[in-house]
């Protein structure tokens, strides 16, 4: 008996007619894909977790979560009383959100509060400070997961912080001051996204990765001969590839995101296990590692069996 | 793990502890709260309008005044002021808790009025010293502290973890301060802005020991054909954000399709509305709440002993105005042991979430200071 992945779809394109990609636009078309993939009605969603960062908006409530729950017509119009509701929030932890997130639902799913579980996540420019663009591309994506009594599921997860490099990686909005003659209604400033990454960022997380990823295993009493499948986060360019390299993974055991979908951010999860669904390879896989590292330095890690439980 | 049960109650998503006797039930084990160290008053905020407005806030909403942040002060700031006074009134060390979940709408830290990464939560453990808890962040506006909560007990409920921490710090008086320069008359949408103040509040979850009191029953659900009657968008007018609101509108959709959704927690939980002790709503509007607990009676045909309400000195501290309210009433020892009350969660969304649970020993450890 465990948590079972049901779908998952992640796409950058916000729907038909391509568009402008906002979070919740590319989030909403993310949904309604895989509600169509599974076969699913929005309605039969209990839990709805947003594990999106960056919006064009930076809208600070309510959450994103309850805005695509009414975009999808996830329970709506209807009296509190003897229906099917969905609660919705969002769930913030960076690249490791989507992770987090699993985590989360695969706790309500094994209590049987929830049947059905969504994640959803989606990225775009978040109006930066200054010239340059967002380290990452618009994205979206969404997951939904489900309980199966013939299969292990997501068995086991572990977190990893490591604070010693919380100051490589920070961002936030910072006020800034229109100077000059200002006009009668005229904003007198702006709120501007600032996104700070220090040298050394990219190979800290490689590092923090491969140490989470040993002590995991080694936790688990698991050699790395017997994960089928390593479905890492793309959390930058390069990075999936000096990660196999250190954990001595062979590149046909490792799930890669399309081109089309390269730069993915809080979606690297999904775009990752999407691929490796469309291959083939999740489904022969017996042990699938899901991996994300991020800010923080975050390293999140869930082990997912395909096995009878 | 253990299977543990669940239920779905209707509309709700619900966990229900475990019968008298089961050692995996759930207990709020402590709560703190860091109010910021300046005041301002409902007359003096209004005296700083850009325009003249004629609204008399306090009537309106019986908020006589609020806490706002000094120099130095920010969300991160009263969030780790609020861990430590809850870790003080705890029996548990830092190194106890095994998540911990950042809760703040708000998250100013440094020169950023709202960080994004790493999330607040890392920053807070390492902070009260909580250096192996797993933590991540959740945004569920007003809501956010009582979702945290639901996540916890079902973690702890199903015994993956032992004992958790929420905590959240509201340094949100700014939408105050940019809605004052904007505002014109009552109608305006900014409204409900003039009413926030700040605080931080922390609470820590554990499992009952021995199949003592604690949380009967929580439950969550999310309205969402009413999720754009309130709006928080950084502000173009000075640093911070501004809230846009249909007040009325939400008022009334909420207290509509709150009554039946009370109704059904307190069936779930086999009491009668009576039979609470206390009931701590979501701090609005003095009025609000009298309006809402009027629907209460005339739909369930009882009122609870007690409605708490304690607008007059903190206005709307936002996510944390329940913890707030229960942390002022345990250290004036007016909840007793044994007391059954009743959180009521209303925000944007709209969220609605309730908590039901019966006071343990944990009083004791309060009320020293009076």
């Amino acid at each position: 008996m465990g948590t079972r992945i049901d779908a998952a779809s992640a796409l950058a394109l916000a729907g038909p007619g391509h568009r402008k990609p906002t979070a919740r636009r590319l989030a909403d078309a993310a949904a309604r894909t895989c509600l169509e993939r599974s076969g699913r009605e929005a309605g039969d969603i209990d839990m709805l977790i947003n594990a999106g960062v960056y919006r064009e908006d930076n809208i600070g409530e309510p959450a994103l979560a309850a805005l695509i729950q009414q975009d999808i017509g996830a329970n709506l119009g209807q009296r509190p009383v003897g229906g099917h509701g969905t609660f919705s929030f969002d769930l913030m932890n960076g690249t490791c959100g989507v992770l987090s997130a699993i985590r989360v639902e695969a706790g309500f799913l094994r209590s049987g509060v929830i049947r059905l579980g969504a994640i959803v996540t989606s990225d775009v420019d978040p109006e930066l400070a200054g010239p340059g663009t967002a380290p990452f591309r618009p994205v979206g994506g969404a997951m939904l997961l489900d309980w199966d009594d013939s299969l292990a599921g997501f068995t086991d997860f572990g977190a990893e912080t490591f604070p010693e490099y919380e100051d490589l990686f920070a961002s936030g909005l910072i006020w800034r001051e229109h100077h000059g003659p200002r006009a009668p209604g005229r904003a007198a400033g702006r709120n501007q996204m600032v996104i700070d990454e220090k040298p050394g960022y990219q190979a800290r997380l490689v590092d923090c990765a491969v140490e989470a990823t040993h002590r995991f295993l080694r936790r688990l009493e698991m050699g790395m001969d017997e994960v089928d499948l390593l479905v890492p986060a793309p959390s930058s360019p390069g990075f999936v590839d000096a990660l196999r390299l250190r954990l001595g993974v062979p590149g046909d055991r490792v799930a890669y995101v399309t081109e089309d979908l390269e730069g993915a951010y809080t979606t690297g999860p999904i775009a990752a296990l999407q691929a490796a669904t469309k291959s083939g390879r999740l489904g022969e896989a017996r042990n699938t590692l899901m991996l994300a590292a991020g800010a923080g330095v975050t390293v999140v890690l869930a082990l997912y069996r395909q096995t009878p439980p | 793990m253990s299977e543990t049960r669940g239920t779905q109650p209707g509309h709700w998503l619900a966990l229900e502890s475990p019968g008298s006797g089961d050692s995996s039930g759930c207990r709020i084990e402590s709560v703190g709260v860091k109010l910021p160290s300046g005041t301002l008053t409902t007359r003096n905020l209004m005296d700083r309008t850009s325009h003249r407005t004629g609204i008399q806030l306090e009537r309106l909403t019986g908020i006589h005044e609020r806490h706002v942040v000094g120099p130095g002060e920010t969300s991160l700031t009263l969030a780790v002021g609020a861990a430590r006074d809850c870790l003080a009134h705890s029996q548990h060390q830092p190194a106890d808790i095994e998540m911990l979940i950042s809760t703040s709408i708000t998250r100013s830290k440094g020169t950023s009025w709202q960080s994004f990464e790493p999330p607040l939560s890392l920053y807070l453990k390492q902070a009260i010293g909580a250096t192996r808890a797993v933590n991540f962040d959740i945004s569920n506006a007003c809501a956010g502290m009582l979702t945290g909560v639901f996540v916890l007990q079902d973690f702890i409920t199903r015994g993956e973890i032992g004992c958790g921490m929420v905590v959240s710090g509201e340094y949100i008086s700014h939408l105050s301060r940019n809605a004052a320069k904007q505002i014109r008359s009552l109608y305006s949408k900014q409204l409900a802005s003039l009413t926030l103040g700040d605080a931080g509040a922390a609470v820590i979850v554990e499992r009952a020991p021995g199949g003592g009191p604690g949380i009967d029953v929580i439950g969550f659900t999310t309205l969402a054909e009413h999720s754009r009657l309130c709006l928080a968008f950084p502000s173009t007018v000075g640093p911070g954000a501004q809230m846009y609101t249909k007040s009325r509108t939400l008022q009334k959709a909420a207290i509509a399709d709150m009554a039946p959704l009370v109704a059904e927690v307190i069936g779930e939980a086999g009491i009668d509305l009576a039979d609470i002790d206390y009931l701590i709503p979501h701090q609005t509007s003095a009025r609000a709440i009298h309006q809402a607990t009027q629907e209460f009676a005339r739909r369930l045909g009882a009122r609870p002993k007690h409605v708490v309400v304690n607008l007059e000195e903190y206005g709307n501290t936002s996510s944390t105005t329940l913890f707030v309210a229960l942390h002022k009433y345990l250290e004036e020892r007016r909840i007793r042991k044994g007391d059954r009350v009743m959180l009521l969660a209303i925000a944007s969304g709209i969220e609605i979430g309730i908590a039901l649970f019966t006071v343990d020993d944990q009083v004791e450890r309060y009320g020293h200071a009076h």
